[in-house]
């Protein structure tokens, strides 16, 4: 009977958490520096054509906000994955090494000018082959006698993020002028994506990342316990936590690599939806992918049309609301 | 009715991510284009220059010369171009620049809009050659090549009148924490080569520099550009180095960022006559 209720006010959450994600996309695909009155999109919906309008609607901004639900989505289920598995709140996707990874892949393969002989697919490439090679690393630097140990990996992966961004910085020195330009648009951080097959890619990525991180809730809810409890429990404790690790660091990775470094989405939404639905994983999931899919599209959202037409990079939007609201939600619900 | 109109919308958008790709639009129309989008305010002067202003229908909020730029619709800075500001306004022509953001510019393209690339020129051969494939594009080769001939004469009867004069040993900087130089990779360099200058830092692989190193070079004279209100403040800063050759005759000049930074084959000239002027006060 108990189990019951639960079941069906995780339902309710999930459901309101979907219709925000609705609106905001359709808020999204509405509002932009281009003013096309509502009216007119309703129009467009139902049937195409090759004006302007048509262009905007499709083109320009639909990409974005699919972009932003994959890339929103993949960043906090990995913080929900990582923060449970670490019990360690400020553990985002980002601490692990991986995005300096991404990101140095990314420098190396603008300076070495693979992007000007190889085009735009390089980029996202590159950034995923860095990616991969730090999560290697820091994996394999980590298993001790068979056993991944947590505080390896987070030392591990704090230090080789270090290591690459001074490595990155090194690279900025002394690179030339052309170079340094196209290593600042990437760090950046945008959703704007000139290719399809990458968001589709993406949107692939993130759905599944986020059924097999369901396969692996309950585990999940007793690591949070802590790894005594978990293997008293009867989990296999070590080829969750490899599995997870490995699923977090393709689903960043990914994100990294298509999209540059947005900060905070990863870090908030998790601590965000875990004050409003509590600390089990299975709902928690689903409601942080929700959630931090339809953070990330408003926050893009206000980015282009804030000072349109004029752009902001989004991690500036994703920072300062997601910090500020995190910090009001805080003090209000202790 | 109208329920099953939503509701074949709402299956479209869900389904879109899966077949959609990007619609191609018709080729641009055979001949000149006449509504060009400028995303460099060097550009936006050259087309000025060319007297194909008429033809430019938006700009960005950095272009500000000539006068008549300012008044044309903006579409976002030179590194943040508004994407859809651009493509609502149906241009035929797109004109961008290296800082201009990649992703934008393919995306342009994937629309179907003619974007033609302007790299940042690397010496005044290379903003000469710009200047022509511009006219070329816009249809005023004959004026863009016009136009350049007499900035060239112009140059070498400068460079004419300076001959045999005692070179000065310069240092240009762009920028303080860090010391940032104008190396032999800057067009800058050809300022104060043609100027019959010597660039201490030409031969350095990037334009990070020590201060010690210019310390020891010791330039006679010292160029501060593209810093803004901070150039003063680094102004003052050298001249507390009282060894320096520049700080001894007070020889530290602070100059004009867009006529240096962003010049046009003509506004080239009037940059290299003012530095003239400062190599070689008494010519």
């Amino acid at each position: 009977m108990k189990s019951n209720k639960k079941i069906t006010r995780w339902c309710i959450y999930l459901f309101v958490l979907g219709i925000i994600l609705l609106g905001i996309s359709l808020l999204s695909l509405c509002v932009g520096s281009a003013a096309i009155p509502v009216r007119k999109i309703i129009s467009l919906l139902s049937k195409a054509s090759d004006s302007a309008e048509y262009s905007i609607l499709f083109n320009i901004r639909l990409p974005r906000i699919i972009l932003g639900f994959a890339v929103g989505g993949a960043l906090s289920i990995s913080g929900v994955i990582l923060q449970g598995m670490f019990r360690n709140p400020l553990v985002e996707p980002y601490t692990l090494g991986i995005s300096g990874g991404a990101a140095l892949g990314v420098v190396l393969s603008i300076i070495a000018g693979l992007s000007r002989r190889l085009g735009g697919i390089s980029l996202p490439v590159s950034g995923f082959l860095g990616a991969i090679l730090v999560i290697i690393l820091v994996f394999y630097l980590s298993i001790r006698k068979r056993v991944l140990r947590i505080q390896g990996l987070l030392l591990y992966g704090v230090m080789i993020s270090f290591v690459s961004s001074s490595l990155i910085m090194l690279l900025m020195a002394i690179s030339g002028a052309d170079e340094l330009r196209g290593i600042v648009f990437w760090i950046m951080g945008s959703l704007e994506q000139p290719n399809w097959l990458l968001i589709k890619t993406a949107v692939w990525v993130s759905i599944s990342g986020l059924i097999i991180a369901y396969f692996f809730s309950l585990q999940l809810n007793a690591l949070s316990l802590g790894e005594e409890d978990a293997r008293a429990l009867g989990i296999n404790v070590e080829n969750t936590k490899k599995v997870l690790f490995l699923l977090t660091s393709v689903l960043t990775g990914m994100s990294v690599s298509i999209c540059g470094i947005i900060g905070f989405v990863g870090l908030i939404v998790p601590h965000f939806i875990r004050l409003l639905v509590g600390n089990d994983q299975r709902i928690l999931l689903g409601a942080s992918f929700l959630c931090g899919s339809s953070f990330l599209i408003l926050s893009d959202t206000l980015a282009r049309t804030i000072i349109a037409p004029t752009e902001l990079p989004v991690g500036v939007i994703t920072g300062i609301i997601g910090g500020s609201v995190f910090i009001f939600a805080l003090t209000k619900f202790k | 009715m109208p329920l099953d109109k939503i509701k074949t919308a709402v299956i479209w958008i869900l389904l879109s991510f899966l077949f959609f790709s990007p619609s191609v639009n018709s080729s641009p129309e055979e001949g000149l284009p006449r509504r060009i989008v400028s995303l460099g305010s060097t550009l936006t002067e050259e087309l000025y220059l060319l007297g194909a202003g008429d033809n430019l229908i938006a700009d960005t909020l950095y272009c500000q010369r000539p006068p008549q730029a300012k008044l044309k619709e903006k579409v976002g800075t030179i590194i943040a171009a508004d994407l859809e500001k651009i493509v609502s306004l149906k241009p035929d022509l797109v004109l961008a620049t290296s800082l201009t953001n990649p992703a934008v510019k393919e995306k342009l393209k994937n629309l179907g809009i003619r974007v033609v690339d302007f790299p940042l020129a690397r010496n005044f051969q290379e903003l000469c050659g710009h200047f022509v494939e511009l006219g070329k594009v816009v249809g005023k080769e004959d004026a863009a090549k016009k136009i350049i001939n007499s900035s060239r004469e112009k140059i070498e009867a400068l460079k004419k009148k300076i001959q045999g004069l005692p070179k000065p040993k310069v240092f240009m900087q762009m920028g303080a924490n860090p010391l940032f130089a104008v190396t032999k990779d800057y067009f800058l360099n050809d300022f104060i080569e043609f100027a019959g200058g010597i660039n201490i830092a030409a031969q350095a692989k990037s334009g990070l520099y020590s201060r010690e190193e210019v310390i020891r070079q010791n330039p006679d004279i010292i160029i501060i550009t593209a810093m803004g209100l901070l150039a003063e403040k680094e102004r003052e800063q050298w001249f507390t180095f009282s060894g320096l050759n520049a700080v001894k005759n007070s020889r530290i000049y602070v100059m004009d960022t867009y006529k240096l930074c962003g010049p046009t084959p003509v506004s080239f000239v009037e940059a290299l006559e003012e530095l003239i002027e400062i190599f070689h006060p008494r010519s």
